[in-house]
């Protein structure tokens, strides 16, 4: 479990050496189309889907992980895309003293405005966007042991009766910012970040969120949630539009 | 815009790493976890008197502690005039042995007057925070005597009816001597 652990804090790291690749690689391919192409180039409009590639990583190394995304963007115009998500997220949280696992679903909406000034021949994204999320979830308390500070009277309780807590739901919004490369034509790889603020959760009564699917872990100190992507997706050009 | 890409690349590599590593929940000292029961002694003779009397040479043990272990500041050296009781948050109930005059003679003879107390409740935990997880709260608690013939405590009063035992600030029970 330790290793597992560990293993989940260098992904970030190592992915973002393979992202640096990927980024420096698309720019020697066009620099080489950019001598060769006289035409005027015009961009692809169209719809791009793709999924999650480190919630599935870390579906398979993390024992207490399972998720799945499903994201896509539609080209509304030069700069602004309708982007979305939906996926389903199972975390088990443990520590000392509780034992939780969340499971559930949910579903992001919103807009991307792409940034990047592109190079000739080149369709890359550095962006920013807006989200809402909605998940859909429930709760189990699978065991937890009563704290107590007093060490006369050991051990204390535990209590190893499951106890579910379903129907639960939350609404929250997201700014993001990522990049995304296009590495072979119409294939791109993404890199996001979520910064994510809850406007409404139900709590459990007598227990609270701990975690929410598309949301992640909750924190004590307040509404704050952090987030993290790395996208596969492939464009399906639906037309071609001058700049 | 070929600068915003070089500063906006490392930002993200910073944002990733940073909360990609969760910061460690531990339960603070400050917050209220399980309460243990505080108890307070007053002068039988002077029940009107609301200052505290001390128990002289006050030893405490819990009855079925498996190490037969005295309660912390409570091994008979010392006077005292309130103690705070852990409640187990195993059983509906927890006996406590206190033994007033506590000593021995030049013949290892034990002296004083030892009495023994039953604190009986119904357990309620209640969720605290994911760092502490859940603790325990005593409902309807009552302390009752058990009569050797011989008691040094006289009357034992609850704060209130239904006396729940949640908060170590308020006083939840009085033993009169």
């Amino acid at each position: 479990m330790k290793q597992t652990s560990i293993i989940k804090y260098i992904i970030s790291p190592l992915f973002i050496c393979l992202f640096f690749g990927a980024t420096s690689y698309a720019q020697n391919d066009s620099l080489s189309i950019k001598k060769t192409d006289t035409l005027k180039f015009k961009e692809s409009y169209g719809l791009r889907l793709g999924g999650d590639l480190g919630k599935l990583i870390r579906s398979f190394l993390d024992d207490e992980y399972k998720g799945f995304e499903i994201n896509g963007d539609y080209r509304l115009t030069r700069r602004w895309y309708l982007a979305g998500e939906i996926g389903t997220e199972e975390k088990t949280t443990i520590n000392d003293y509780i034992n939780v696992t969340t499971q559930g679903s949910y579903f992001k909406a919103g807009a991307d405005y792409n940034a990047y000034e592109n190079w000739y021949g080149m369709e890359n994204m550095i962006y920013g966007g807006l989200r809402v999320g909605v998940s859909t979830f429930s709760q189990n308390l699978n065991s937890y042991k009563v704290y107590s500070q007093d060490p006369y009277w050991t051990p204390q309780y535990t209590s190893e009766e499951s106890v579910k807590y379903g129907g639960l739901s939350a609404i929250w919004g997201e700014f993001i910012v990522g990049l995304k490369v296009e590495v072979l034509n119409n294939l791109y790889l993404g890199l996001n970040a979520q910064f994510k603020y809850k406007i409404t959760e139900d709590q459990p009564d007598n227990f609270e969120n701990i975690y929410i699917p598309g949301f992640q872990k909750t924190y004590d100190s307040g509404g704050f949630g952090f987030g993290y992507g790395y996208t596969i997706s492939y464009l399906i050009p639906f037309y071609k539009k001058d700049k | 815009m070929k600068k915003f890409k070089y500063f906006i690349i490392p930002s993200l590599v910073f944002v990733a790493t940073f909360f990609s590593c969760e910061k460690d929940d531990i339960c603070s000292a400050t917050t209220e976890t399980t309460p243990r029961m505080h108890v307070v002694f007053y002068d039988n003779n002077l029940p009107s008197d609301n200052s505290p009397k001390n128990v002289s040479k006050l030893r405490i043990t819990g009855v079925g502690h498996p190490d037969s272990k005295v309660l912390t500041g409570f091994d008979g050296s010392k006077n005292a005039s309130e103690v705070y009781l852990p409640l187990k948050t195993t059983e509906n109930s927890t006996q406590y042995v206190l033994h007033q005059g506590y000593g021995l003679d030049a013949n290892e003879n034990v002296l004083g007057n030892p009495d023994t107390i039953t604190v009986s409740y119904i357990r309620k935990d209640v969720f605290v925070s994911r760092a502490c997880g859940y603790k325990t709260i005593f409902e309807n608690v009552v302390i009752t005597l058990e009569d050797d013939g011989n008691t040094w405590i006289k009357l034992l009063q609850a704060e209130n009816d239904n006396q729940t035992v949640e908060h170590e600030t308020d006083i939840h029970y009085k033993i009169y001597h």
